[in-house]
């Protein structure tokens, strides 16, 4: 075991002395978490609300307390000539302007005198007007029941506000946001990762090609044991990519990843395996390291995008649906999803099965090619 | 006591013999010379020796012990120079011979001092702290030898170490080769270089096709020639040349005409040259060089196996 740590040493020193590969195999994973928040965009669930009160009597004052009361709803007072930059610059998401004779309307039974306004649309303004309008619509049925008379109707809205029915509500949480930015930032993090595996295992290449390779092989160090260290390295380097991926989408950026950390780590481990056994199985197939580099972009990129890593699968063609089941990747992001959905473990066991098959079938072919090897020319 | 021998060794690669029933013993404390053209088989039996490529029959011994079956006994005890340069670019002189060390098992101070020692041997000590990229040819194959002695072997081979580099660094490797066998390592060097074989190597093995052709001492294998020299002569064209009537003059027992150059095998003590020069004349065949060689290594290899080592 000390020779193996002894070649680790070795790959890992010569491996990240250069800047650029701490860039490749540690920083680079990272662009995926980028890249899922610019296309899932800031989508949290608070609403800012700018409001203006040009009224100032009971009724607006009553119903801003009401909007201050409301959960998931932030409310700002502001004045009429900040209302464009507060907009403009999504300060807020949007204002309500109560002007000047809204109480009034209000208790006459017509309802007016109030403005909405936004540049976000229907999605922010939406949920603003349906509380607003219910709350309204029960202030107008109290001002109808007391005439008009603004004492009557206070004292109604006394009572109204004490009822002793209470109402618990639950905000559901929207979790669809957070599974889709997991799915893109792991779907870009198997692509590194199956890019960074091909990369290292390419060192067996390039140590044949300045001739170390045979040299190693001439001291007491195995064929297989040198293999085999530059496997663990291989896995090494991807385990890290997984932890700061994930480490970086939960306590950085927040994002829920719905499912539990160990679980992510677990799926993405089986899978780095795979991509150790695909990246030998493109060294074996390679005589140089440019036939490797060629064989690599020919293999990871069609697969990675026929797998739905970096958009759902579904909205491709059906026939190209049924290829990517051929692919690990495909299992990989099945097995994370159904994760994300609430499937347990054990219920994922042929998932599970699958994704070693294909780690197993690609170390298999792997070996076989390196032991047909006879000669000092080629490889093992 | 013999540190190797082998035993029978034969290596096929399909159809192809590469070595062929081979046989040999090298005595502890022996400069062996390995001499023979591309192709002979001389790589092909060092990478069994060294445990790079498989036997197909026969055995090799080292220090006692089959290669096959205590390999990593045997490799412990072996350094091998090879003939590319098989050094790591991105690591400093001293990390390269520390990593190579490492592999034989050396950890701590007694893996520093060795490098240091063999970084000294090699005269690289003020350079141990650059990369390679920044060396001559002749620094790199130096550190080539520093990675493959810091171990302390008691077999080292050395393949064409010094191909393609200065004259400084040769005489320089040279004497290494010289102090390493003082300080009792057994060698086997292989060169193209013929005058270095004759001058560092105790004995002697020309390989051809696959099989030692011949074995022993400098003095040995010329003594194989001794009842005959070789004269070349180089004519304008070689259309005409007639070798059955050259075989007809006195004392010649073989000729060879390669290109615009024939040489002639003739018993040494037969003053002959006058006939051999009145045939050129005669058949107006114009001669443009004439070269007469006494037996040296140069003539024994040519004379085995009829081809010139730096032409092969």
């Amino acid at each position: 075991m000390g020779d193996i740590l002894w070649l680790m040493r070795k790959t890992l020193r010569t491996t990240f002395r250069k800047k650029g590969n701490i860039l490749l195999y540690l920083v680079t994973p990272l662009v995926g978490i980028f890249i899922a928040l610019l296309a899932n965009g800031d989508q949290g669930s608070e609403l800012t609300l700018g409001v203006v009160n040009h009224d100032n009597k009971q009724i607006s004052m009553e119903t801003i307390s009401f909007l201050k009361g409301l959960d998931n709803i932030r409310v700002k007072e502001i004045q009429e000539e900040d209302v464009k930059e507060h907009v403009i610059s999504g300060k807020v998401d949007s204002v309500i302007t109560f002007e000047q004779g809204y109480s009034e309307s209000v208790l006459t039974g017509e309802p007016d005198s109030l403005d909405l306004t936004s540049i976000k649309g229907e999605s922010v303004t939406g949920f603003v007007k349906s509380y607003l309008y219910q709350y309204i619509d029960n202030l107008t049925a109290l001002s109808k029941a007391a005439e008009g008379e603004l004492d009557t109707f206070s004292s109604l809205y006394h009572d109204y506000k004490q009822t002793d029915f209470q109402l618990n509500t639950t905000a559901l949480e929207d979790s669809s946001t957070s599974k889709s930015m997991t799915l893109s930032a792991l779907g870009f993090l198997i692509m590194i990762m199956m890019i960074s595996a091909a990369n290292l295992s390419e060192i067996i290449l390039a140590e044949k090609a300045n001739r170390t390779y045979f040299r190693l092989l001439s001291t007491p160090i195995s064929a297989r044991k040198y293999i085999f260290s530059n496997v663990l390295v291989n896995m090494m380097v991807m385990l890290v990519q997984v932890v700061i991926t994930l480490a970086f989408l939960s306590y950085v950026f927040h994002i829920d990843l719905n499912i539990s950390l160990w679980k992510a780590l677990l799926v993405m481990a089986i899978f780095s395996l795979i991509s150790v056994g695909v990246s030998l199985v493109i060294v074996a197939f390679s005589n140089s390291r440019g036939a490797a580099n060629a064989l690599t972009n020919l293999i990871i990129m069609p697969t990675v995008m026929l797998s739905g890593c970096f958009w759902p699968v579904e909205v491709m063609p059906e026939s190209v649906q049924k290829i990517s089941e051929f692919l690990p990747q495909r299992w990989t992001l099945d097995t994370l999803t159904k994760l994300q959905e609430g499937s347990s473990f054990g219920s994922l066991y042929l998932n599970i099965l699958i994704l070693f098959a294909f780690a197993a079938a690609f170390f298999l072919i792997a070996i076989y090619k390196f032991s047909r090897n006879n000669s000092t020319k080629s490889f093992i | 006591m013999n540190i190797l021998e082998i035993q029978d060794l034969t290596k096929k690669f399909d159809d192809f013999i590469a070595v062929d029933d081979m046989s040999l013993a090298i005595a502890e404390g022996e400069i062996f010379g390995f001499l023979g053209s591309n192709g002979a088989g001389k790589s092909t039996t060092i990478n069994m020796i060294t445990g790079l490529l498989r036997k197909n029959k026969g055995s090799i011994m080292i220090l006692g012990k089959e290669t096959s079956k205590d390999s990593e006994f045997v490799k412990r005890h072996i350094g091998l120079i090879p003939q590319e340069i098989a050094i790591y670019e991105d690591l400093t002189a001293y990390e390269n011979v520390k990593f190579f060390a490492g592999l034989y098992g050396l950890r701590g101070g007694e893996l520093h001092d060795r490098t240091v020692e063999a970084l000294e041997f090699v005269g690289l000590t003020e350079k141990q702290k650059s990369y390679p990229k920044t060396f001559s040819g002749g620094m790199k194959r130096r550190l080539n030898i520093a990675c493959a002695i810091a171990h302390q072997p008691k077999l080292i081979i050395m393949d064409e170490p010094t191909v393609g580099i200065d004259p400084q660094s040769r005489k320089y490797i040279l004497q290494s080769v010289h102090k390493l066998n003082e300080m009792g390592c057994t060698i086997i060097y292989t060169s193209h270089y013929m005058e270095e074989v004759e001058e560092i190597c105790s004995r002697i093995a020309i390989i051809d096709h696959g099989k030692i052709i011949a074995e022993g001492t400098k003095e040995q294998l010329k003594s194989l020639i001794t009842d005959s020299k070789l004269i070349f002569i180089e004519v304008k064209s070689q259309e005409a040349i007639d070798v059955d009537t050259i075989y007809k003059i006195q004392g010649v027992t073989d000729v060879k005409v390669d290109e615009n150059t024939v040489q002639i095998h003739t018993e040494l003590g037969v003053n002959n040259l006058n006939q051999i020069i009145d045939y050129f004349i005669r058949n107006q065949l114009e001669i443009r060089s004439l070269d007469e060689k006494e037996p040296n290594l140069e003539t024994v290899f040519l004379t085995l196996t009829g081809r010139n080592l730096r032409d092969s």
